[in-house]
């Protein structure tokens, strides 16, 4: 049995470090556009039409139901060939990242739907109509009285989904994106794999504070928003 | 002066409204009672678009409009001039007393802060809500959130103020004060449709009393016509089950 290298961990630890901009990067590109899409889609789902209401369960149950790694290779393997068919713009030098962006984005936009109808829903409707009936437009209503009220409601959620989205975006190595684990894996594959357990110590503790730090700011967040608001309650 | 016409709504295949039909004079205050069911509610909330009609057109002032197919900017247009007071409050709860009472004056109508703040001020201080100004709703006690709910609507200056049981989520000892500062609002000039099933408030305040059942108006007249002797079995019915029997006299 060999002994543990310290000085191996240490150099992971310091070359993989850097990459945490990758992998940043997709997470925070991934929430904010799943975050839009989740609003598309629960726009439909709320909506009066039946059809569009379909539409947007469909999307819910599809998205769900797959696991990131398949729809990783679908998105890389398709959008280039469908970009490419409807479009003819070739993809070829596109960076790795826009696929995994792209993959995630609708995979969040699923579960942030869900998020964003039940903390939509959960404030109750009159607010609305009263601030409709004061002259303000939907939209408005919805700005300035319900979405600030549900967005309370959803901020634990939406804190969840940062910390998902850090250790489910790992899989982007599938598709040989140098972030966090995909780097920590080429490292070791340069060093045969000898040093396989300082490797994914090292990658432990790069990932470690990065969820433990957004756990926390999110608790912050949450609390000073309640300690703001501590006299709002969903009357 | 508010014209409502050929008022029609049904929810799937209830039909809820069968065509209802009211002209209201300026600073009338028409009181419409009614068994639960008979429409009261939706009523209001046709006209104030907030059900979409399946028939049936409004006039105020000199503009009419259809309520089936209002245009979302006749519907702003036709809602300045209107204000509603719910049975919940529906306050905005993530807003102090003095900013759900601004909005509508600084959001809605493009008043100058300073100016809406005064104005918002002046009416909390004529509901009597002053000294809770800074607090959140879910603070107050039921009879201050509709205090500040009528505040909200007065302070807009409308044309019409719509009530829909005002009282009727409220404690009964706060009842008399909540329907006295409506009495006052109604002093005022304002036109008035209430809903309410406060008859003793009808017969002080109403110009006019509407009965309504099964979604039609089934009978219309002054409070003494319509409490005291009414023509119609269903108007009777109904009052010598809500009425105390010595109130009753036919
Ligand atoms: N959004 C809705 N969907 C389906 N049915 C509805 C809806 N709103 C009201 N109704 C039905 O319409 C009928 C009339 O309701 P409405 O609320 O207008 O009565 P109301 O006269 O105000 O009664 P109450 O005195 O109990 O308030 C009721 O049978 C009610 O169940
Ligand atoms: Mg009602």
């Amino acid at each position: 049995m060999r002994a543990f290298r310290w000085d191996m961990f240490t150099e992971f630890f310091v070359k993989i470090l850097p990459y945490i901009s990758v992998t940043l990067t997709y997470v925070v590109g991934s929430v904010l556009f799943g975050f839009f899409i989740g609003i598309g889609i629960a726009m439909l789902r709320l909506s009066k039409k039946r059809a569009l209401q379909v539409i947007g369960s469909l999307y819910v149950t599809i998205f769900r139901s797959v696991p990131s790694v398949v729809l990783l290779f679908v998105i890389y393997y398709g959008l280039p060939m469908w970009v490419e068919n409807s479009f003819g713009i070739i993809l070829e030098d596109t960076d790795t990242i826009v696929y995994v962006i792209v993959t995630f984005s609708l995979l969040l936009g699923s579960s942030m739907s869900e998020i964003i109808r039940t903390s939509y829903l959960a404030v109750p409707k009159g607010q609305y109509e009263a601030a409709v009936m004061v002259g303000l437009t939907p939209f408005t209503a919805i700005r300035r009285i319900v979405f600030p009220q549900g967005f309370v409601v959803a901020l634990p959620n939406f804190g969840n989904i940062f910390i998902f989205m850090i250790k489910e975006g790992a899989l982007a190595y599938t598709i040989g994106l140098h972030d966090i684990l995909g780097r920590g894996m080429y490292l070791g594959g340069l060093k045969a794999n000898v040093y396989n357990l300082e490797l994914y110590l090292a990658l432990t503790f790069i990932y470690w504070p990065c969820t433990f730090i957004l756990e926390k700011a999110f608790k912050m967040w949450e609390k000073s928003l309640r300690n703001k608001r501590k006299k709002e309650k969903i009357c | 002066m508010l014209e409502i016409k050929n008022v029609k709504k049904s929810f799937r295949d209830l039909e809820v409204l069968k065509d209802v039909s009211l002209d209201i004079g300026d600073g009338e205050v028409v009181v419409i009672l009614g068994p639960s069911g008979s429409g009261k509610t939706t009523l209001l909330r046709c006209i104030s678009f907030l059900e979409k009609a399946d028939g049936g057109s409004l006039t105020l002032g000199d503009k009419e409009v259809s309520l089936k197919k209002a245009t979302k900017k006749q519907i702003n247009e036709f809602r300045k001039n209107m204000a509603f007071v719910f049975q919940n409050y529906n306050l905005f709860a993530n807003k102090t007393v003095l900013e759900n009472v601004m909005e509508g004056l600084t959001v809605a109508r493009k008043i100058p802060k300073q100016e809406a703040m005064e104005r918002a001020l002046e009416a909390l201080e004529w509901v009597g809500v002053i000294n809770k100004k800074d607090a959140y709703p879910s603070e107050l006690s039921g009879g201050q959130q509709q205090r500040v709910g009528i505040a909200r609507a007065v302070v807009l200056n409308p044309e019409v103020i719509l009530f829909d049981e005002p009282t009727s989520a409220l404690d009964p000892e706060l009842v008399g004060e909540v329907l006295d500062l409506i009495k006052k609002v109604a002093k005022r000039g304002i036109t008035m449709i209430v809903v309410t099933h406060e008859i003793s408030f009808a017969e002080e305040v109403a110009s006019r009393v509407v009965f309504m059942d099964g979604g039609v108006v089934v009978e219309e007249g002054t409070p003494d016509k319509i409490l005291v002797s009414p023509k119609e079995e269903r108007t009777k019915e109904f009052l010598s089950r809500v009425l105390p029997k010595d109130m009753y006299y036919i």
